[in-house]
């Protein structure tokens, strides 16, 4: 008995929307497009806290890559 | 994790723009990333979306420092909850609040604090970026590396999933080692329980996992010690009765712990089968739950192990005493269990208990009772048929086949006390604490009663009704001390007073003790009298000139012409006359003496040892009586022969020291005679029939009050001192009284004699003188001289006179420092008006 199809993208948007609002208020400074992805990761099983892990080593590699390029 | 791929590259990508370009680095990231999620971060919490809102709320605070962002979240969280599409709303959540904290807290909580960053060195890592240190803060090793290399480091492989370790820890729970976790072999020898744990290739098991199945498997290794007890004693031959009731008990233990073991089972393979995750986090087993359901059962475990412990070493009451120690643990469980265990275990001890409280049998085939038979007595109508005519084996006679024949028969010596005193012990170590010592002892002597009325004294039926009454009165219980100590006391008190019953009415002990104070203790003084003077002639005969027959004929004619014939013929019958063992030179005084029969069971209370005692104090009673008749007959003799034939006026002197000397030996006689029967007997056999007529005590009282009686007896007549090695001092002295006070009449009486004589040839001369013809004159006439014949005669009898009184003098100062208060006054009775004061006093 699945709901019909536009019906779960507009509740999957609703969701998204809910959580990027959340995620602006604890500002963690990610944008909708990574957001997304992450909730699709945490969906299929992935651990929260060790996604939160890798995020933060990507950010930081990022931040190394970045202030390399730019010395 | 591959089906992960494409979603985690793309938020590389998102993050780190550079790696769109370079492959290598985009792929160096993705491994990262997917090393630090397969890595232990966050497994350790459980989800717990009321714990995490909470955490958020307090971080918004902290961060903002307005209610308004609290609430706007609190909002935000109930519309995500109401939304259908996602699945695992709070691992989101958990995600956005784990990215926020991050990035709020510059540093970062250390996930490993145990690693300390080591200094940077990307170098090698990322060759393309040429490093001038940046001033960003604490840029090195990424966590992630340190983590690989610490996995590297310490263990390999993955942790071995939990539902082979449970399958495993179900295993060590019923003592049988797993596949992954074993019991080490050798734990029988050294007796400790060690596991093993086999790591197999790529899986690993992680240390608090090790010591949680550590924990688990003490319940299995314990089980598997009281399993193999029980099964050895299921199959031992000779297990006690007590034993036996623990082993049940235990195996009904066990059986639940089967049900639960099974229980546990099937919890672990259902939700595996369904393999939906939800559900095995609600109602699946971990190792955890495990460890809580088997939580009890380790206590219990422990105890019981403790009791098998304690059975190996201890036996019967013993072991009821071991268990009973632990009831009065504080923890209730413990207590509820340990009476339970007890309540079971002590059903035959009560049962025993019953039999011997109420029907005064031992049924005990695995000596667990604390009343021990002495199997020798036990079984001794099957060794000695005959031994024991009152014993136990009268049972089987007929009730009026008494049998007299065979009473001086050696072996009869064993009879009633001995059966009585040694049949049954009490062994104190096999005594229940709940009972305690004092009903220890009643419930043993209410028994050994039973036994002895039943079997010594042939009133089986009696014990019979009795038992039939009792049983109605309910079982004895462990759970019921009140009732049981109720029982106990009512059964003693029963049994004590038909013992006193059964002695005193249908043995006549009364009569018996009479018999013995009148006869042995020549209490009929008319009797005596008699005895005395039907045997006093032959009894001066050499002692083996006397015969039996003509004592016992004697004793007849002296029963007959006396008061003694109006006793029953029952203790007339026992009453008998005999010769001690006698030596050359001894005459008739020396081994007569009289004798009383008893037979079973009265020979309990006046057993052969005080038969002896009265033996003992019948010769001593007998010699007085002897010098008493001696002294009284040489008093009538001369007191009446000077006012008639003894005209001799210059011996007159002479007779009177003699008269004096006497009237002193025969006040010596009648104060000791009358010591001994007023201030002694009378007043111990007073003391005797009181204790009687209460009625209290067993057995064992009755002979101890019998033997303080016989005791006292012996030692205030026979003047016993306490002072060891010097018992018999005043006795010898008494007695050397005695054979002077004989020797000197056996002077006086040849004094006595010669002054007849002396007095005849006087009357003869007298007689010549006036003319009269009296006689012919006698040819010894002018054989002595008076003066020469006098002083010869005059000799021993002052002799034995001064000698008499100076015994006196020591007799007295040794009476007066007696250890005995009565024989004290003995001394101060005979020393009444100071006649016989030293000669220190006398001076001074």
């Amino acid at each position: 008995m699945a709901p019909p199809e536009s019906e779960r993208i507009a509740s999957a948007q609703q969701t998204l929307d809910i959580l990027h609002e959340m995620s602006q208020l604890l500002n963690t400074q990610l944008d909708k497009e990574t957001l997304t992805t992450c909730v699709r990761l945490i969906e299929s099983g992935v651990n929260p806290e060790a996604l939160a892990a890798v995020i933060e080593e990507l950010r930081r590699e990022n931040l190394v890559r970045n202030g390399g390029s730019r010395s | 994790m591959s089906d992960l791929l494409p979603a985690l590259e793309s938020i590389v990508y998102l993050l780190v723009p550079a790696s769109r370009n370079d492959s290598s680095l985009r792929n160096e990231l993705v491994t990262i990333s997917q090393d630090i999620l397969q890595s232990r971060i966050g497994q350790r919490h459980e989800a717990d979306i009321g714990h995490l809102s909470d955490l958020i709320k307090r971080q918004l605070i902290k961060t903002t420092d307005s209610e308004s962002a609290s609430l706007r979240f609190t909002n935000l969280l109930s519309r995500l909850l109401d939304q259908p599409v996602l699945s695992r709303k709070h691992a989101c959540v958990q995600f956005l609040q784990s990215v926020s904290s991050s990035r709020h807290s510059t540093t970062g909580p250390p996930f490993l604090p145990s690693l300390a960053p080591p200094p940077p060195s990307r170098k090698a890592a990322s060759p393309s970026s040429p490093s001038p240190r940046t001033p960003l803060p604490q840029v090195g090793k990424s966590k992630a590396e340190r983590l690989r290399e610490y996995r590297l480091q310490s263990v390999a492989g993955t942790p071995l999933p939990e539902n082979l370790l449970l399958r495993d820890t179900l295993y060590l729970l019923q003592g049988i080692s797993g596949r992954y976790v074993q019991f080490s072999p050798d734990r029988d020898l050294d007796d400790q329980h060690t596991l093993e744990f086999v790591e197999s290739g790529r899986y690993y098991i992680s240390a608090p996992t090790k010591a949680l199945i550590h924990r688990l498997s003490e319940v299995g290794y314990l089980y598997t010690r009281v399993d193999v007890f029980v099964r050895e004693r299921g199959v031992a031959h000779g297990v006690g009765m007590i034993e036996q009731s623990l082993c049940h008990h235990l195996q009904l233990k066990l059986t639940e712990y089967y049900r639960l073991i099974a229980i546990l089972e099937s919890q672990m393979l259902n939700p595996s089968s369904d393999g939906d995750n939800k559900l095995k986090q609600e109602s699946g087993l971990t190792l955890w739950r495990l460890d809580v359901w088997i939580n009890e059962w380790r206590l219990r475990m422990r105890m019981m192990s403790v009791c098998v412990e304690g059975a190996k070493e201890s036996h019967g009451g013993a072991l009821v005493n071991l268990i009973h120690s632990y009831t009065d643990n504080g923890d209730p469980f413990i207590r509820t269990f340990t009476d339970q265990l007890l309540e079971e275990v002590s059903k035959p001890f009560f049962s025993t208990l019953h039999k011997w409280l109420f029907s005064g049998e031992l049924y005990d085939p695995f000596s667990e009772f604390f009343v021990a038979v002495d199997s020798s007595l036990a079984h001794v109508q099957h060794v000695h048929p005959s031994s024991l005519d009152g014993g136990i084996n009268q049972l089987y006679d007929d009730k009026d086949d008494l049998k007299f024949d065979d009473m001086d028969g050696p072996r009869h010596r064993e009879g009633g006390l001995r059966l009585w005193e040694e049949k049954y012990r009490l062994q104190k170590d096999m005594l229940p604490m709940f009972v305690g010592e004092t009903f220890g002892r009643k419930i043993f002597s209410t028994g050994k009663s039973l036994n002895f009325i039943r079997y010594s004294c042939r009133d089986s039926d009696w014990v019979v009704t009795r038992e039939k009454m009792s049983n109605t009165g309910g079982l004895l219980k462990y759970s019921d001390i009140s009732g049981l100590e109720r029982s106990i006391d009512a059964a003693y008190s029963l049994a004590s007073h038909r013992f006193f019953d059964v002695f005193i009415e249908k043995f006549k002990l009364l009569d018996h003790l009479n018999a013995l104070k009148h006869y042995l203790l020549l209490g009929h003084g008319d009797f005596a009298d008699q005895l005395m003077l039907a045997l006093g002639p032959s009894l001066s005969k050499p002692a083996n000139t006397l015969f039996r027959h003509n004592l016992t004929a004697t004793l007849e004619a002296a029963i007959r012409s006396s008061n003694a014939q109006n006793d029953p013929p029952d203790v007339l019958r026992r009453l008998d006359a005999r010769m001690l063992e006698y030596s050359r030179g001894e005459i008739g005084w020396d081994v007569f003496t009289l004798e009383y029969k008893v037979d079973p069971p009265i020979d309990t209370v006046i057993d052969p040892d005080s038969m002896v005692q009265y033996l003992k104090l019948f010769n001593h009673l007998w010699r007085m009586k002897r010098i008493e008749g001696t002294l009284s007959q040489c008093w009538m003799r001369m007191a009446g022969g000077a006012r008639t034939i003894l005209r001799i006026p210059e011996l007159e002197p002479a007779w009177h020291r003699i008269r004096g000397r006497m009237a002193e030996m025969v006040h010596f006689i009648r104060q000791l005679q009358a010591y001994c029967r007023s201030e002694v007997i009378d007043s111990s056999w007073k003391m005797l029939m009181e204790f009687l007529r209460k009625r209290e005590g067993d057995l064992d009282a009755m002979i101890e009050a019998h033997q303080s009686y016989l005791g006292r007896l012996v030692r205030q007549i026979l003047l016993l001192s306490s002072k060891t090695g010097k018992e018999e001092n005043v006795l010898t002295q008494v007695t050397d009284l005695f054979s002077i006070a004989i020797q000197y009449r056996e002077s006086v009486d040849n004094f006595y004699n010669f002054c007849l004589s002396e007095s005849a040839r006087r009357d003869r001369l007298h007689d010549e003188e006036r003319g009269i013809y009296s006689g012919p004159p006698s040819q010894g006439d002018e054989d002595e001289p008076l003066d020469e014949a006098i002083p010869r005669l005059t000799r021993p009898i002052n002799e034995y006179g001064s000698q008499f009184t100076e015994r006196m003098h020591t007799l007295i100062q040794h009476l007066a420092i007696h250890t005995d208060h009565d024989c004290r006054r003995l001394g101060l009775r005979l020393n009444f008006s100071e006649f016989y004061r030293s000669k220190k006093d006398v001076k001074t």
